[in-house]
């Protein structure tokens, strides 16, 4: 796929079970599965609720509050699209509504980024179709 | 399995391992996946003092497909076989799989082996397509980074230096360089490991296991028929699994309730405690995966197991040696299989100079996806 965008980075493919994520987040909304049969709220967005298994999938707009988990800075380059940004962070933020999300953060040095900082979801244009989600210090 | 009725009525009664050293500095591209599995199957075989025709159950690992080998073996009559993708946390599934399979009669000889050509193919572990979890996107990229974006968590909840880390691999390196076969022999002090540059920081290029290629194969069979054969049998006190699912990978307790739940399987019907163990031979596909699995089964006290490992614990002299052959930090990435032949060699008496006095106990683990844990003991004691 081209795009007059330029974006060289790793896209996510995007498909039958997800694509309802990616079009919300196209719109700077953040969305997660949300279960009509039981209420449980799951990430990624596979097309049926792992805790009863319905497939009765309906969507919650996430509050796009949540905690740093954990976090790494990258030193090597792996993929060599992201080679200019090293060393960049990888963090994996805890969602107040619970699921686990991987993102960068941005807004912050490295040096500064902690275990249970406090961080925001903000919204990234890559693409015409794809938005990334990213997180900054709340 | 981990009942009493279970404990000691299996055996590995064979082993066999590629020169991962002489393949490391000679890539020999004879040395196809199935080569080397064919030369480890062979080296097994013989060391159990068997003929090949006695073999009747193949569990195959690593490979592409199982029937290859079948026809380079000769192995193509067996009664059983069963086929494990390409995964390093396999192998105390597989060995499960052999043990009860000859306990309830399935066969009565299984081979079993791990093959891997990970050097010569220029298999990294980067990036995955996609990534469970969108991973990639973001740019994160191998399961190194997964384990040192735990270690960011772990040294948060309970603090910790990366210098202390590096006691892990400065430990198994000095096993490495008594290890004939060992693919990485220099000497490497704390000086050396701190010098490295970071991979996925916190974590150091000597947090990594190597990437290499090389085959190990066992035999097994019951206790029963182990007595008649060439070597002190080695017996399968017991083989746990514990799946930890996780789209992110590192479980967010460091895996302390897998540990828990495998050490319950493996020691409680037994009675085993932890001072009963002589040695580990553990999956250290990254060193944090040695100091969360000392942890868990209780070795350190949970939080502590930075300061419990430094002052030469681990090493062969000392409290609790860790991968006596050098594991795969320093000897091989043979994904487990490698740390199971070493407890073998343990147990039966013949580590030569890494030899461990009164060698009774050796447990295994490996935290993953798919934690498993094996705990073996020298004939005669269940």
């Amino acid at each position: 796929m081209t795009d007059q965008s330029g974006y060289a980075k790793p896209l996510p493919t995007v498909t039958p079970e997800d694509w309802e994520f990616w079009a919300a987040a196209r719109q700077h909304r953040f969305v997660l599965p949300k279960c009509r049969a039981c209420g449980h709220v799951w990430f990624p967005p596979y097309a049926s609720c792992p805790s009863c298994l319905s497939f009765d999938r309906g969507w919650t707009e996430a509050s796009g509050q949540g905690t740093v988990w954990g976090f790494t800075i990258m030193r090597q380059p792996y993929i060599p699209s992201f080679e200019s940004e090293l060393p960049y962070n990888v963090v994996l933020v805890e969602l107040e509504e619970g699921p686990m999300v991987y993102s960068n953060l941005i807004g912050i040095d490295n040096d500064d980024i902690a275990c249970g900082l406090p961080v925001k979801a903000v919204f990234e244009d890559a693409t015409n179709e794809i938005s990334l989600i990213k997180f900054r210090p709340a | 399995m981990s009942d009493r009725e279970f404990a000691g009525k299996t055996a590995i009664v064979g082993i066999g391992s590629s020169d991962f050293a002489r393949l490391y500095r000679t890539p020999d591209p004879e040395r196809t996946g199935e080569a080397l599995a064919t030369e480890a199957i062979a080296a097994a075989i013989a060391d159990a003092g068997l003929e090949k025709s006695q073999i009747d159950g193949l569990i195959t690992g690593g490979l592409p497909h199982y029937e290859p080998v079948a026809y380079r073996t000769g192995l193509t009559d067996v009664r059983f076989v069963v086929d494990y993708p390409q995964a390093g946390r396999m192998c105390a599934m597989a060995l499960m799989h052999a043990a009860t399979a000859v306990h309830h009669g399935l066969a009565d000889y299984v081979v079993l082996f791990n093959s891997v050509v990970f050097r010569s193919q220029g298999t990294t572990f980067g990036a995955q397509p996609q990534g469970l979890l969108y991973d990639t996107i973001y740019g994160m990229a191998s399961p190194g980074a997964q384990y040192s974006l735990g270690f960011t968590r772990y040294q948060a909840e309970y603090g910790g230096t990366e210098e202390q880390l590096g006691a892990i691999p400065v430990a198994i390196r000095s096993h490495a360089r008594m290890t004939p076969g060992a693919i990485m022999q220099a000497e490497m002090t704390i000086d050396d490991y701190l010098d490295a540059r970071y991979i996925a920081q916190p974590l150091r290029l000597f947090d990594y296991c190597l990437v290499n290629d090389g085959a190990v194969a066992y035999v097994v069979t019951t206790a029963e028929r182990a007595r008649d054969l060439a070597h002190p049998p080695v017996l399968i006190a017991g083989t746990a699994g514990r799946a930890n699912f996780r789209e992110w990978y590192v479980d967010l307790g460091f895996w302390d309730e897998a540990c828990r739940s495998m050490k319950a399987d493996l020691f409680d019907p037994l009675g085993v405690t932890t001072d009963d163990i002589d040695c580990l031979q553990v999956y250290d596909n990254f060193s944090v995966s040695v100091l969360w699995g000392l942890e868990g089964f209780g070795f350190a006290p949970r939080g502590q197991g930075l300061e419990w490992v430094q002052g030469g614990r681990i090493a062969l002299d000392g409290e609790l040696p860790v991968n006596t052959s050098g594991g795969m930090l320093s000897e091989s990435y043979l994904q487990g299989w490698n740390q199971h032949a070493e407890a073998v060699r343990q147990l039966r008496g013949q580590a030569g100079d890494r030899q461990i006095p009164d060698c009774d106990w050796s447990l295994y683990w490996c935290l993953s996806a798919l934690p498993g844990a094996t705990l073996l003991c020298r004939g005669g004691l269940l």
